[in-house]
């Protein structure tokens, strides 16, 4: 007990790690609030540049940045109606009303404090579930494993975006670009055609900044004109009374961020979408219409999208498998720092753990702060010309694919899959299947294989175990719901069963 | 931005490259161990190009099927001549980075970027640029000490004779 502690406070104490959270939490929250750029984008291009560090200063920068970059995106969905992350889709539902009626600065004001909330649930979740669920997944089958990866990709390809088919297509890219190399197992040469420099695989961070730096900022080229509005705010700091009024809501809906955050694959986005449609169930009558500037509109998503950070940990830190993009990234970045997510790392060191959980109860403090104080400056930055920002960010991410390894190899692997990402982007393909492909790759393979080598190479023996075993049929039984439920044979069900159902 | 109701020009075009690059990728994976058996190292290869195969050949059937975008007749709406013109420039930093070094290069890629994108004064784009360079060196190679090609510049020099500088010893 005492040694978590101690572990917790690592960078309580530790002016260099302190800067870094506050750091990259400010950083977060700029980035989040500029439309385009996303908390991806930030993590993905700033992780190349921390690899000579050490692991606690790397870790410190990009919970900061996750932290705010959730929260960052609520304040041009609030001013501008255009969200700055995906995950603040459904604050400029409400959000944006409330500026338009002059209510700006309150808007910001409770939406930050409510963002607070919903963080601290996520973390307090992931302080009390993470050690359990880890000690639960260590009974985990290689099967298991395998069936739980699978059923990430499909949850962020069928939720993410406009079709499961192109989501399960960007995902099993994903798997493909991982598999590149010398098999771990045999060293036998997997897709590398003969060139000696792919034996090693691909460049995670060069994937990583091709389809989120560089794709990114050439999507944004469409937008460049965009002028921001500028908007007059008052009073931020919202009343103790407004707090208590949307607290039970705000519980609420942090409970469904962290629920919907520890799902292997869904985030934020997700969990803000779900957690307004509750506020309109629950909410009989509301003061103003929802979209029309309902407070309960917007402190729904709010807490939602920050308890969902708290939730995406847990199957990130006791499983190895990421509970978003963001996620995902963090991974690549503990295991090139030699570090190995699943249930051993609870076991082997529980510091990394209880560090990880400090940092994050430090970010959400300076989330609140730097929410509650710096509005100004940040509607100041968000007016930055794109002309100005675009380069800026094409530039680092040539130079973060460069300063990982000094090759210039990945500079031009980024460079390909910036072009592929713009088009697979402009033609409605999600681009976050891909990146959890290629970290899920290995354990994939792996876990198959020891699977059915386990049971002798008989597929209906692998089946038979999968089925007698509950944990392995529960998961089983999600994977092939999740895909079934995104065809027309759910549809023509369903119809059925209406049909069925109307006649009896 | 994308309708998927609609068809965006090129979109048939690149769906069915998908469908080739995947069936491309299936017969190589293929041929890494066949059908051997079910552990060995083709197998999971050749079961996600399957996937990429049957997936992708849904999607360009779907795509082909839709009625073309209406309201989009030009390419340029898809492709801007500044989006092929950022890919070209930002390909040539990419190339010139290593044997010219980071801060000539990154200095002329911004100012001409900036300059273009902005339509913006030259000098304007000029002062941006010297001062991002100047911030983006300071945070990344001095703070952060991220190793950047040095090529024609004698950084270290400069660096080292700085230091002298500061710490009042020349030798």
């Amino acid at each position: 007990m005492m040694d978590s502690l101690h572990y917790f406070l690592i960078s309580w104490f530790d002016l260099q790690l302190l800067g870094l959270i506050a750091l990259g939490t400010f950083a977060g929250i700029y980035v989040g609030a500029i439309p385009g750029l996303s908390v991806t984008m930030a993590v993905s291009i700033l992780i190349s540049f921390t690899f000579t560090w050490d692991i606690y200063p790397a870790l410190s920068l990009m919970v900061g940045i996750y932290m705010g970059g959730v929260y960052g995106g609520s304040r041009t969905a609030i001013l501008l109606n255009i969200p700055g992350a995906p995950s603040a889709i459904a604050t400029a539902l409400d959000g944006y009303p409330l500026a338009q009626k002059g209510e700006a600065g309150e808007a910001i004001g409770i939406s930050t404090v409510m963002s607070f909330v919903g963080g601290a649930i996520g973390i307090a979740v992931l302080a009390i579930a993470a050690p359990a669920v880890s000690e639960f997944a260590l009974r985990f089958q290689p099967r298991d494993y395998m069936l739980l990866a699978i059923l990430g990709i499909l949850l962020v390809g069928s939720l993410s975006g406009e079709s499961l088919m192109k989501g399960v297509f960007a995902g099993a890219l994903g798997l493909l670009i991982g598999a590149v190399g010398l098999d771990p197992l045999t060293a036998q040469e997997r897709f590398t055609f003969g060139i000696i420099d792919l034996w090693g695989g691909i460049s995670f961070i060069a994937v990583m900044i091709g389809l989120f730096g560089i794709s990114e900022a050439l999507m944004q080229l469409h937008h460049i004109d965009k002028l921001a509005i500028k908007q007059a705010i008052s009073r931020i700091i919202p009343s103790w009374g407004a707090v208590r009024k949307y607290l039970p809501l705000s519980l609420q809906t942090s409970a469904i961020g962290v629920f919907i955050g520890a799902l292997p694959g869904t985030g934020g986005d997700i969990a803000a979408l779900l957690a307004y449609d509750h506020a309109k169930r629950v909410t009989k009558n509301p003061e103003v219409p929802f979209g029309q500037g309902a407070r309960e509109g917007l402190v729904a998503p709010e807490s939602a999208n920050n308890a969902a950070v708290g939730g995406a940990f847990i199957p990130m830190i006791t499983l190895g498998i990421p509970g978003d993009a963001v996620t995902a990234i963090i991974i690549g970045a503990m295991f090139i720092h030699g570090l190995n997510p699943g249930p051993m790392l609870m076991i082997d060191r529980p510091e990394m753990f209880w560090f990880i959980v400090g940092a994050l109860v430090l970010a959400n403090f300076f989330m609140l702060l730097f929410g509650l104080t710096g509005i100004r400056l940040f509607v100041k930055i968000v007016e930055l010309p794109r002309p100005v920002l675009i380069p800026l960010i094409l530039l680092l991410s040539i130079v973060g694919a460069y300063a990982v390894t000094n090759s210039l190899m990945d500079v031009y692997w980024a460079l390909g899959f910036g072009v592929f990402g713009y088009f697979l982007k402009l033609y409605g393909y999600q681009v976050g299947p891909v990146i959890l492909g290629v970290i899920l790759s290995r354990l994939i393979d792996e876990n198959w294989r020891r699977a059915i080598i386990s049971d002798r190479e008989d597929l209906g023996r692998l089946l038979w175990g999968t089925l007698s075993s509950p944990l392995s049929a529960v998961l089983l039984a999600s994977v092939i719901l999740i895909f079934v439920s995104q065809t027309p044979v759910w549809g023509m069900a369903g119809r059925g069963w209406r049909r069925l159902w109307g006649r009896k | 931005m994308h309708d998927k109701t609609r068809r965006l020009p090129g979109e048939a075009a690149f769906s069915l490259a998908l469908l080739v690059l995947s069936l491309w990728l299936t017969t190589i994976a293929f041929g890494i161990s066949g059908f051997e058996a079910l552990s060995a190292p083709g197998t999971f290869p050749l079961a996600v190009t399957a996937v990429m195969v049957i997936t992708s050949g849904l999607i360009f059937w779907r795509t082909a099927r839709l009625p073309a975008a209406s309201h989009i007749r030009d390419w340029r709406e898809i492709l801007p001549l500044r989006v092929v013109g950022m890919a070209l420039m930002i390909g040539l930093y990419a190339v010139a980075l290593q044997p010219l070094g980071f801060l000539p290069t990154s200095f002329v890629f911004l100012t001409i970027s900036i300059w273009l994108l902005g339509r913006t004064s030259p000098l304007y784009a000029l002062g941006i640029s010297v001062l991002s360079v100047a911030g983006i060196y300071i945070v990344f190679r001095l703070i952060f000490t991220v190793l950047m090609p040095e090529g024609v510049v004698p950084e270290r020099e400069i660096i080292a004779w700085v230091q002298n500088l500061f710490s009042g010893s020349p030798k």
